[in-house]
């Protein structure tokens, strides 16, 4: 692409370093903001500006914040002892909008893949450890991926907490809601089959 | 029963356009070096496989100036018709289509219309390395157990990262003994279940290759096969703590069910150093007629089997001990290639069997 401008050019650069975005997208959003009111745009960036800036992780749960302690962690009627265990800030955001999680969360930040890279020690394990020293918690839901990876991270946390005694489950797999069955693979529906469920725990939800 | 009626071929390999029908059970096909014997029996293999027997690309698999081909099957299924037809068009996109209904997912497809293929290449699977033993063994145990499909997976999965902590361990990143007992434990899991797996298959399946290999040769050569594996004698969890320093010095996980083989022994010397080139043939022969057992045990009814240059390198008699197996005592239905048509017709007169005999030009 040629532009006649340097100035347009690296804006139009700095937009497709974005995901999702290509060189003609990022060209057609800098026209946009061409358009507009300097004062308009200026407002734009600044938003963005300070929300790099200002914003922070949640010294507790690793979430997302603008305070040094998240709202969910601060929330006191939310259950403390409770802590659901999850990948990412995604999971959380997912998790919330369901509406049916009353405990506080830890954001591990990943998980154990030697391959990519990533071990124990980059996530937020060590903290996690720390956590359930120091408050009470009784129960650990690990609401992981199910992946190799996914269940690796789960077997060596629960290893390390071993000693305390701790309660410690995972989130069920198996058929999707509103699914049909004859279009469920056949692992999840034998996983499924496996991990059945009483009929009065069924009814009660 | 399943009988291949008629195929067409479209643009497919040397072939502009072609059509055969198969009334009878035994078709032979004959014709010089290059005139496209074996492109026939690809094309039946990518209607029950939709996919080349060769490894080749399906674009290679296009006519010299042509662009996309057709292969159209009509199949006799316990007295049901079918169709299925592979096509892929000029964009190169691969279409597969069953009863005139396209299909999504090429793998559920495998097996409905099970065939096994002998071809001269098949070789390696003796005398190639253990990797080549282990990965017909797994083909076949997958489709008769999913579950063994599944633990394959994860196993290499498993396997994969925990080369990769070992890596980063002997790096000095990523330094946790801990983090390679949890895999190990996993890893031990999957492993376990291969084995027993393996274990179980093999001793049916190893007396079933022997009993070929013994009507093949004539019954004057002592073989013996053995799954090996190190598991047989130590627990899978014994093997990885004491390799464990090992391990880490090599970066990779020097033993495991992934390097297990089939042993096989022609009298008191292994196979590989001192069969001749007809005995190896032999030998593949017998593997692979016990691959079609196992399959003809788990479908029902008989596979198609394809025999592309059988009688290369085999002598007479064990020609004929073959063709015993192949045209009288098997039910399913055979296509076979050669080089001579005139071997084929004395051969068959012998036998006195019905067969058609198709002569490529």
């Amino acid at each position: 692409m040629q532009f006649s401008s340097q100035l347009l050019e690296s804006a139009v650069n700095a937009f497709a370093q974005l995901p999702g975005i290509g060189k003609k997208t990022a060209l057609r959003l800098v026209l946009h903001l061409l358009k507009q009111e300097n004062s308009q745009v200026e407002q734009f960036s600044e938003t963005i500006a300070s929300m790099r800036k200002n914003i922070r992780f949640c010294s507790m749960c690793f979430n997302i914040s603008d305070t040094e302690i998240c709202s969910i962690c601060s929330n006191p009627s939310r259950k403390k002892e409770m802590i659901c265990v999850v990948e990412t800030i995604r999971d959380v955001i997912a998790i919330e909008s369901t509406q049916q999680f009353n405990g506080v969360y830890h954001v591990l930040g990943g998980v154990i893949s030697p391959l990519d890279g990533v071990g124990p020690d980059q996530l937020k394990i060590e903290s996690l450890h720390n956590r359930v020293k120091t408050i009470p918690a009784e129960e650990l839901i690990f609401a992981l991926s199910p992946t190799i990876q996914g269940d690796t991270t789960i077997y060596y946390i629960q290893k390390k907490l071993q000693q305390d005694k701790l309660k410690i489950t995972t989130i069920a797999r198996g058929i999707s809601f509103g699914g049909e069955l004859e279009y469920a693979d056949e692992m999840t529906l034998a996983r499924s089959l496996q991990n059945r469920q009483p009929l009065e725990h069924y009814v009660s939800r | 029963m399943l009988h291949l009626e008629h195929i067409s071929l479209t643009q497919f390999r040397n072939y502009d356009k072609v059509s055969f029908g198969f009334p009878g059970r035994i078709t032979a096909f004959c014709g010089p070096n290059g005139v496209g014997k074996t492109n026939i029996l690809d094309a039946i293999y990518y209607l029950c496989f939709t996919r080349s027997y060769s490894g080749r690309t399906d674009s290679s698999s296009v006519r010299i100036d042509s662009a996309g081909f057709r292969i159209d099957g009509r199949w006799n299924r316990d007295g049901q018709h079918h169709s299925t037809v592979c096509i892929l068009r000029e964009s190169g996109k691969k279409e597969f289509q069953v009863d005139n209904e396209s299909i999504t997912r090429f793998s559920g497809h495998i097996g409905h219309y099970p065939a096994v293929m002998i071809t001269p290449d098949d070789i390696e699977l003796i005398s190639g390395s253990s990797e080549e033993r282990r990965r017909f063994i797994d083909t076949l145990l997958s489709q008769l157990y999913r579950e063994y499909l599944e633990h394959l997976i994860r196993y290499g999965k498993l396997l994969t990262e925990r080369n990769s902590l070992l890596k980063r361990m002997s790096e000095g990143v990523m330094n946790d003994s801990g983090l390679l007992d949890v895999l190990d434990e996993q890893l031990i899991n999957h492993g376990n279940a291969i084995f027993l797996f393996r274990k179980n298959f093999s001793a049916e399946f190893i007396s079933g290759t022997s009993q070929y290999y013994q009507n093949i040769s004539g019954g004057n050569e002592k073989i013996s096969i053995s799954y090996r594996s190190v598991l047989t004698e130590h627990s899978f969890e014994q093997v990885l703590k004491t390799n464990r320093s090992k391990d880490l010095a090599l970066q990779r996980t020097s033993s495991g069910v992934h390097r297990d083989d089939l042993e096989i022994f022609l009298g008191e010397f292994p196979f590989k150093m001192v069969a001749s080139q007809g005995q190896r043939k032999s030998l593949l022969f017998a593997l692979k007629l016990a691959e079609f057992e196992t399959l003809k045990a788990m479908k029902g009814f008989s596979p198609l089997l394809l025999l592309d240059d059988i009688f290369e390198k085999l002598d007479e008699q064990r020609m004929m001990n073959l063709l015993h197996w192949v045209c009288e005592k098997n039910e399913g239905q055979v296509f076979l290639t050669d080089t001579h048509q005139e071997r084929i017709r004395s051969i068959m007169n012998k036998f006195k069997i019905e067969y058609q005999l198709i002569i490529l030009e």
